[in-house]
């Protein structure tokens, strides 16, 4: 009995250090580090850019989450954009790298919580508006959701990332 | 240390963000209020309440005001809606004249009825601004008399009004 036991415990002390070593090889690895800052970088500016162009169709979103107090909802949706846009710059050109990758996180972070909180209470708003009717929600909130949690699993590695960061434009400003 | 390091690149980046960010949207002509208009009590929301001050004094904004103009019979409703939703239920003799089909369809419109026709507007009530755009529109080609019924299709519909 205690013979099995302590092979289980060996064989799951080995299976440990073997994820650890596997975390670590994930964590630390240079070019996952790379894509990772491009995926997120291209995502957040290219989010960026509709809410952009339209910021009166991003504030009736805004609205329509039913969260936000009606005083912020424009500098919400005048900020958020640039945020986004800022952000996702900085991870691609390598600008103070750990920090976009800190703030993009604590965006994704106010998104996930908005969807889960909407989906719980089944709050779904629909303006009736034509133009929001023809662009269509491309997405459902779930699936919305899903790509949000993926997204934050990715930013973690850039935040957590030791080892020397790689740039495709010269020098990394900051580590 | 790192910790502080990180707060000053943050500062630094969301400072640069924001500052941006107040800049296009002061130039730029699709720039918005700082507050906008999002009590439903006092009308449609909006993003830019100020520049809808001519807007403002063309609306109807109660259901019952929408019932008398509706009962003298000689202003036409047009339906701002998509054709989905109009076929789904209208104001009775109300014209569907979906805003985003609005350059497709103003031709036959323009032929079928002159430019002092007493208009009013409607969409899907007081989240939509659809209505809003297309009074802007019809004033643009040419009508005179155009007013806006803000509480729409739903808020007719809430009143047990006839619908076709």
């Amino acid at each position: 009995m205690c013979g099995f036991l302590s092979t289980d415990f060996r064989a799951g002390k080995r299976k440990d250090i073997q994820l650890n070593k596997l975390r670590q090889s994930i964590k630390n690895n240079s070019w996952i580090e790379l894509a990772v800052r491009w995926i997120l970088g291209l995502t957040f500016i290219y989010a960026s850019y509709h809410k952009i162009i339209s910021p009166s169709d991003f504030a009736k979103i805004v609205y329509g989450y039913g969260l936000f107090p009606e005083i912020f909802i424009n500098l919400i949706a005048i900020v958020i954009p640039f945020l986004e846009l800022i952000a996702g710059l900085a991870l691609i050109i390598g600008v103070y790298p750990r920090s976009a990758a800190m703030i993009i996180n604590a965006l994704l972070l106010v998104f996930v919580t908005v969807l889960a909180i909407n989906l719980i209470r089944g709050h779904e708003f629909d303006c009736g508006c034509f133009s929001a009717g023809q662009s269509g929600y491309a997405s459902s909130s779930e699936v919305t959701l899903v790509r949000d949690v993926i997204y934050f699993i990715l930013g973690i590695q850039v935040v957590l990332f030791e080892g020397h960061r790689r740039s495709c434009f010269g020098r990394i400003i900051s580590k | 240390m790192v910790i502080r390091k990180s707060i000053k690149e943050i500062i630094i980046l969301v400072s640069v963000s924001v500052a941006l960010a107040l800049v296009v949207n002061t130039l730029s002509p699709r720039g918005i209020a700082l507050v906008g208009q999002w009590d439903i009590t006092k009308g449609v929301i909006t993003a830019s309440p100020a520049g809808d001050a001519a807007g403002q004094k063309k609306e109807i904004d109660s259901v019952a005001r929408a019932k008398t103009l509706f009962d003298k019979g000689d202003v036409l409703f047009v339906d701002a809606r998509s054709q989905n939703q109009y076929g789904n239920g209208h104001i009775p003799g109300a014209v569907s004249l979906p805003v985003g089909q609005f350059e497709e369809r103003i031709e036959s419109f323009l032929n079928r009825y002159p430019p002092a026709q007493p208009i009013v507007t409607y969409c899907s009530g007081r989240t939509c601004e659809d209505s809003h755009d297309l009074a802007q529109f019809l004033s643009d080609v040419g009508f005179t008399n155009v007013r806006i019924f803000i509480d729409g299709f739903p808020g007719w519909e809430a009143e047990g009004y006839p619908i076709e």
